[in-house]
């Protein structure tokens, strides 16, 4: 999860068809399209998301003092109990972690101490990295829910999770409002609770190599989309692209990762996790898509 | 692998994603996700068709390959490429009247003559061509809730050259309820007749003689339409349009003649053929205005009774050739499970003559201005009826199939109708089969 925004602002504009509400959060652009709802109700209900996406990132972000997951890592190794809501995010973790045979860790975040993906030639130290790695791994964590306890010098974040469980969060509360069908669009992490009134899909464009443009149009009935990867960030060395994914349990770049994977799944949170698993199975991650039978893109 | 290892793999994979919808619904509650529906928007969308229409008693048969390929591209942009190939074979009626003895003519190139039999409806045989037409149109969105398209069409046919070129534009208000619509076409046709298109009011000549034969003539159509389309709720859809279309020009069919006959038997005047063949009676081509000038009013509803559709249109459509038309047309879709249906399909067309249609010319008085014995140019009743059933593939692809049957009669008004004309069916009905298949696909 990204830095706390600093302006907590709804803005509602007439969107194509009905109206949006706009804010940010979680440091990317967040959009509420209503196309049943009036200006009133889409004002009401795109508050009461925003309201959430903020609950969210002030509970979950790594960077703000005195919430749970600062408390988590500065706990120095002494046992933290958590709520509920942050004891089912650590037991999808946990789940994940499994399923992806510890290539998808929430302790990994450390690793950017090592790893700046601004586009140079700094690959770190062999053994700076070793070093690195000693504070990664979720197998060194010992989780009895409700109880947490780190080894001292590790950290956990929920930044591979966060967004996307946001914007399942957000499209319940569109579909509690009642407001007929609405798309939730958090920096391209999308949830939509239905196919729109007035035409027959959610038009979804996916980002092309440059920025601002489109490379392909989706027609979003219901369900979800994420995006994992970012081409743009990137470390070249001797002729060696390192892309900024990295594997936790070398410490290392995942080799030969595609540009970016957007996935197509029943909820945001699944679209994110298959988009991220895929992403760490390197060159592999088209054959692990297809494998799972899920709706994909793929732009390399 | 082994295949046994591999089919372990992958259903560990498959296992997967089962187990991560598990922990998904364990963090979010069920009640937080709906069954995904996203498909890529697709980069062309075809609809192609194949028409056959067939007139009984060996008239017009036409088969017809239509094709309208878009591509679509981001913001609703779209281009779209329209293809059509017809090939037209048969008779068709010459205009002249019936008689009780063979009646002979000069074929429209003035190369030959063909016979006529006592008692039968003169048909022109010769009719064949081969159509091909192009259309290409851009649509743009304007102004955030405008639309913009823009289009050239274009055709050929042996006889016949067609250029046109249209635009228009449609304005959404009321919250995209209200959709308000105007737009132009001009065609700039070209008549090139075969053995060239005949002075009007001469007579059909000996085969060999063009000597009443003009070159290619022009004709210039200029279309207006207004629209109104009115979201009344999420079932009804109510549509209103003008229309005006303004005719300059050879507005002729230059194979269609008259019979001139005596004022008091109503038969043919005959004249003796020349030693190459050549017609029989006196056979005047015919002569229509340079002008026509039409308006129309069309109405239509769009009515979705859960699912049912019933679309009821009306059309009322008058000239200053004093033809008034009326043209009422329901279709009715009947959705038979998720991804077929039927629709059955009702017409029903009438129109008043217009002022210059004639049977036939009289000998005994001065010729009128203008005249014409097209059927089409009579008073007659059309009714057509028809159904389709429509289904969906399995990869969403449409297809359809029609079979209409189309019933024309009409009637030559008491006054025209001289001396032994009162005996004989002057006004040839015309029934025609309709039969399409269609297929939309994209990818």
């Amino acid at each position: 999860m990204a830095k706390v925004s600093v302006e907590r602002r709804v803005e509602i504009a007439p969107a194509d068809n009905g109206w949006a509400g706009r804010f940010t959060a979680m440091g990317s652009p967040c959009e509420v399209l209503l196309d049943e709802a009036g200006q009133d109700l889409t004002c009401n209900v795109s508050t009461d998301v925003a309201a959430e996406a903020w609950r969210i990132e002030d509970k979950f972000s790594r960077y703000l003092d005195g919430n749970i997951i600062k408390r988590i890592n500065k706990a120095a190794g002494t046992p933290v109990e958590v709520d509920e809501e942050t004891a089912k995010l650590l037991d999808f973790a946990a789940t994940l972690h499994e399923l992806s045979e510890g290539r998808f860790d929430i302790t990994s975040g450390v690793l950017r101490e090592v790893w700046q993906f601004d586009g140079s030639d700094r690959i770190p130290d062999v053994a700076v990295v070793a070093a690195v790695l000693e504070r990664v791994g979720w197998g060194r964590v010992a989780w009895q829910r409700p109880v947490l306890t780190l080894e001292p010098g590790m950290e956990i974040d929920f930044g591979g999770i966060g967004k996307e469980y946001a914007v399942d969060r957000c499209a319940g509360i569109i579909r509690d409002a009642r407001c007929g069908a609405g798309l939730v669009n958090f920096g391209g992490d999308l949830a939509a609770t239905g196919a729109p009134q007035q035409r027959p899909a959610w038009k979804v464009g996916i980002e092309g190599e440059a920025a601002d443009s489109t490379d392909k149009l989706i027609d979003l009935r219901a369900g979800a989309l994420a995006t994992s990867g970012d081409a743009r960030r990137f470390l070249l060395c001797d002729g060696v692209r390192y892309g900024h994914i990295l594997d936790p349990r070398t410490g290392w770049p995942v080799q030969d990762a595609p540009g970016s994977v957007t996935v197509a799944a029943d909820s945001c949170t699944q679209a994110g996790m298959l988009s991220t698993l895929a992403m760490l199975q390197g060159g592999k991650a088209e054959a692990f898509l297809e494998e799972q039978g899920v709706t994909y893109w793929v732009r390399q | 692998m082994p295949s046994a290892a591999a089919d372990a793999a992958a259903t560990d994979m498959t296992t997967l994603n089962r187990k991560l919808a598990a922990a998904t619904c364990a963090l979010l509650g069920s009640a937080l996700v709906t069954p995904v529906d996203a498909r890529e928007e697709p980069d062309w969308d075809f609809n192609t068709s194949l028409l056959y229409y067939g007139e009984d008693g060996d008239r017009v048969q036409d088969l017809s390959f239509k094709s309208l390929s878009r591509r679509l591209f981001t913001d609703d942009r779209t281009l779209s490429i329209g293809l059509t190939v017809d090939t037209l074979t048969g008779a068709t009626p010459s205009g002249a009247i019936r008689q009780d003895i063979p009646q002979t003519f000069t074929r429209p190139s003035g190369n030959g003559s063909y016979e006529v039999p006592a008692d039968e409806l003169p048909l022109d045989d010769t009719f064949k061509d081969t159509r091909l037409a192009l259309t290409l149109g851009w649509r743009q969105p304007v102004f955030e809730k405008g639309l913009f398209d823009v289009g050239v069409s274009a055709s050929k046919e042996y006889d016949y050259l067609h250029t046109g070129l249209n635009a228009s534009y449609a304005h959404d208000f009321n919250n995209r309820n209200t959709t308000v619509s105007a737009g132009f076409a001009f065609a700039k046709d070209s008549i090139e007749a075969v053995g060239g298109a005949p002075i009007p009011f001469t007579a059909m000549r000996d085969v060999g003689d063009l000597g009443n034969r003009q070159g290619d003539q022009d004709k210039d159509v200029l279309d207006f339409v207004l629209g109104v389309t009115q979201v009344v709720s999420r079932d009804l859809l109510f549509q209103v349009n003008y229309s005006y279309s303004r005719s300059e020009g050879y507005l002729n069919n230059p194979y269609k003649v008259l019979s001139l006959v005596d004022g008091v038997t109503g038969d043919t005047v005959q004249r003796t053929p020349g030693p190459e063949g050549g017609p029989s009676g006196v056979f005047l081509f015919e002569g229509r205005p340079e002008e026509r000038t039409q308006h129309s009013l069309y109405a239509q509803a769009k009515y979705n009774m859960s699912g049912k559709v019933l679309d009821v249109s009306y059309r009322y459509m008058t000239d200053d050739w004093e033809i008034d038309s009326h043209t009422i047309d329901l279709r009715y879709r009947w959705p038979i499970g998720d991804r077929s249906y039927l629709e059955p399909h009702l017409r029903f067309y009438t129109q008043t003559e217009a002022d210059f249609y004639r049977l036939s010319l009289d000998d005994s008085v001065a010729l009128p201005a203008f005249a014409s014995s097209d059927y089409r140019m009579g008073n007659f009743d059309g009714t057509t009826v028809g159904l389709k059933y429509g289904w969906k593939t399995r990869n969403d692809n449409e297809m359809s199939v029609r079979v209409e049957w189309y019933m024309q009669s009409g009637t030559v008004p008491a006054d025209q109708v001289i001396g032994n004309q009162a005996g004989r069916d002057n006004y040839p009905d015309l029934n025609a089969l309709i039969a399409q298949f269609s297929y939309r696909f994209s990818n």
